[in-house]
């Protein structure tokens, strides 16, 4: 059959080709302008999300940003130096604190950092306590790879009785001294917190309008994900899975204190990295406790240190360490897996876990 | 159609304004299908990082062991079935390992000491990042 094959498919294709072009040229209009970068910096993950702006201007911002944090991480370790022969300027100080009350000179920086957390840690009742290194170190946490330690009693008791507090640190013009030689700092639980806070107002200054911050599990949002607000998971303690999900609004931030980030088994016992500094142990009655914060100048700060006293007290006193704290959205699961919830971040949130989907075991708790 | 058929001469000028709509129907209703179906971005994958950099990406609809080069030596990630999950890590803790089983898009598991981090993409990312 002499069908004119040249003439019409050629005219179909023609049109066929224009369709395809114009549905993948809709789809790359479409692509969304968010740039993502993971890095490990801190001996953690860091995640830096940006939207809207180009590529090159998000990647300069999110490698400024990292290397702030590496710059603070050398500054601040608590047990390895900065660089050979070169101890962290932390470490400098807590080699100043064993040794008597002789002020050295700490940068501005650090300071304001130290006059900030003991403030907190007035405010916890002592609870969030960094004067604790010592501590910590015994447990076997000041290292990055540790495992089981033969528990030392006698040695914890007496760190405890040596009660290193923040208000045994004396600051004053760039100087410092502590009054107690057992004080040992260690900003774990600060300085991933104040690394956010540094990364947002750096942001902000260059008007980048929206940005989801991420440091070891710590995050802070500005602005939206395009026309939605940043959405965030809040990891399962016990599942490799997120419990819930919630928006994250710009300006807010989210932090979780949990015992399965650094741990280690021990007769069949969870020992993790948060300790009682009344007692000197670890806290074996909670399995993770998550606190949102509004937004605020020290939004990150307050979302890394805040979830530690609430950790920390007993079950009975958790909603009113909360309180004292002045937060009001927080959820605690008790090493049983109960879940507790204030109303207010209760509302907030969508459960993605099947279990509390039915509803079987999520407590709500109402605030004192 | 038949006479079409057997017309020597049949061109577009035989082809109604029906036909017309009947063939740039389907060759748009086509293209979608090409690009939902065919395409794997819908398909579960899952996405490995080393360090900074997306190492790979590998479809979970397979069975197989992947051996991955950390900083600090060899994992191996095995995939089965729309599941994957670490199985050797040289690190000291081997939270990874212990993880188990990756399942639903968006899940993650870490391992910060080797710098290697396995996450599940789906459809659609339930959340852009995770707080613990």
């Amino acid at each position: 059959m002499a069908i004119s094959m040249h003439k019409w498919p050629l005219r179909l294709l023609v049109i066929i080709a224009i369709i395809v072009v114009g549905v993948f040229g809709m789809r790359t209009l479409k692509q969304e302008p968010l740039y993502h970068s993971q890095s490990y910096v801190f001996g953690t993950l860091v995640d830096i999300s940006i939207y809207g702006e180009t590529e090159d201007r998000a990647k300069f911002f999110a490698n400024k940003i990292l290397q702030d944090f590496q710059n603070l991480h050398n500054q601040l370790h608590a047990w390895k130096p900065a660089s050979n022969n070169q101890p962290s300027e932390l470490g400098v100080l807590n080699a100043a604190f064993a040794n008597g009350k002789k002020p050295i000179e700490i940068s501005p920086q650090l300071a304001n950092m130290l006059t900030d957390a003991t403030a907190l840690s007035v405010r916890s009742q002592g609870l969030f306590n960094p004067a604790i290194g010592h501590l910590i170190g015994t447990w076997g946490f000041q290292r990055d790879e540790f495992s089981a330690i033969n528990i030392d009693d006698t040695k914890i008791k007496a760190l405890v009785k040596a009660n290193p507090r923040m208000t045994d640190i004396v600051i004053k013009d760039n100087t410092a001294y502590s009054n107690n030689p057992e004080v040992k700092l260690d900003l774990g639980g600060y300085a991933k917190g104040y690394a956010l806070d540094i990364a947002a107002t750096y942001l902000r200054e260059q008007k980048v309008k929206n940005a989801l911050i991420n440091i070891g599990g710590n995050i802070i949002a500005i602005g939206k994900h395009g026309d939605m607000p940043w959405r965030v998971g809040i990891q399962h303690p016990r599942k490799p899975a997120a419990i819930a999900t919630l928006d994250l609004a710009d300006g807010w931030a989210i932090g979780t204190s949990g015992d399965y980030q650094r741990y280690f088994m021990l007769d069949s016992k969870r020992y993790c990295h948060i300790i009682d500094p009344r007692d000197g142990y670890p806290v074996q009655h909670t399995q993770a406790v998550t606190v949102l914060i509004p937004p605020q100048k020290n939004a990150g700060v307050l979302s890394d240190v805040a979830s530690k006293p609430i950790f920390i007290a007993a079950a009975q006193d958790k909603a009113k360490t909360a309180a004292m704290l002045g937060i009001q959205y927080f959820m605690m699961i008790d090493a049983h897996s109960n879940i507790f919830v204030s109303k207010a971040l209760m509302d907030k949130l969508d459960w993605l876990d099947p279990e509390v989907k039915n509803n079987s075991h999520v407590k709500l708790v109402t605030l004192p | 159609m038949l006479s079409l058929l057997h017309s020597p001469k049949p061109t577009f000028r035989h082809l109604l304004i029906g036909d017309w709509f009947t063939i740039i129907s389907c060759a748009i209703i086509i293209v979608f299908l090409f690009q939902t179906l065919w395409s794997h971005e819908h398909a579960a994958k899952v996405q490995i990082r080393i360090g900074d950099k997306i190492y790979a990406a590998y479809d979970l609809n397979q069975q197989r062991d992947i051996i991955l080069h950390g900083p600090i030596g060899d994992a191996v990630i095995h995939i089965e079935q729309g599941k994957v999950r670490f199985v050797k890590s040289p690190c000291h803790n081997q939270y990874c390992v212990h993880q188990g089983w990756l399942v639903h898009s968006g899940q993650v598991a870490i391992c910060l000491p080797n710098q290697i981090s396995l996450e599940l993409i789906g459809k659609q990312k339930p959340y852009d990042s995770l707080n613990y």
